[in-house]
């Protein structure tokens, strides 16, 4: 693929890249505009190579995470990959509106499966490959942070119904 | 399913809400200057390098090393002096052939 073509595909993946590379910041904004320049310059200076162009989507979203990944470890903002916390408890309270502080309330790598999954409609074996981790790891990825994401959800309902 | 349709409606809601984020505008990404200063720096030795192999030296004169002094008979009779430089002897006299021949 030349360059004039992976600029036209990148071009039509900026928003959802952008978005996805936010999410992967923990939300911020500002640095997930470094990483987006980051990935692209890695893209377009060869250092990362498509193979398959029905993965591009894939293919992107897996260069940005590593991009974020890096950047987050570099500002000290990033526990080792394999570390992954579980929620013990549910905060006190939760606010159903603020989705992105809900979302972060769950652990890094389930929060990657239900964003894909959920948010950018990718499949789980998509997001595995994203992930790089096993199909079986990424299901119960998923399986875990769809159990807490409605726990977290039905608490913010409540709380919203009760004007708590 | 119910389980799924209230995370999807939590994405909906996510999704709608992020329609009113600030896109940044795609960067037109600029690959670093080192990509053409290299092969431009190697055309730019070679066309020197090639310029200093073919350019022709100038030939220098060889400095005159030997100065002939010969005495002649002028016009007039006279005896005179002709200095002459060259860098090499068409023929060479022993100062002493004429007693040779002479006597």
């Amino acid at each position: 693929m030349n360059r004039t073509s992976l600029q036209q595909l990148l071009e039509s993946h900026h928003r959802e890249a952008y978005i996805w590379a936010r999410q992967c910041c923990g939300f911020d904004s500002e640095l997930a505009k470094d990483v987006l320049q980051l990935t692209y310059l890695k893209i377009l200076e060869g250092k990362a190579k498509l193979n398959d162009a029905a993965k591009a989507k894939t293919w992107l979203f897996s260069i940005i995470r590593y991009t974020a990944v890096d950047e987050l470890r570099k500002g000290g903002r990033m526990l080792p990959l394999a570390e992954d916390h579980e929620l013990i408890d549910l905060p006190e309270e939760v606010d159903y509106t603020d989705y992105d502080a809900i979302i972060k309330l769950l652990p890094s790598m389930q929060q990657q499966v239900i964003l894909m999954v959920f948010y950018h409609q990718m499949t789980i074996e998509q997001s595995a490959e994203v992930l790089q981790i096993q199909l079986g790891t990424a299901r119960t990825h998923y399986a875990r942070g769809k159990k807490k994401l409605k726990e977290l959800i039905l608490k913010s309902q409540t709380e919203a119904n009760h004007g708590k | 399913m119910e389980n799924d349709e209230l995370i999807k409606s939590f994405f909906e809601d996510m999704r709608t809400k992020d329609q009113n984020l600030e896109i940044p505008e795609f960067p037109k990404p600029k690959t670093r200057s080192i990509n053409w200063i290299i092969p431009v720096g190697i055309a730019a030795s070679l066309f020197l390098a090639g310029f200093l192999f073919f350019e022709k030296e100038p030939v220098s004169e060889t400095p005159a090393e030997v100065i002939i002094i010969t005495l002649e008979e002028g016009p007039n009779d006279e005896q005179q002096f002709k200095i002459k430089e060259s860098s090499y002897l068409d023929t060479w006299e022993s100062g002493t052939s004429s007693l040779l021949t002479e006597f």
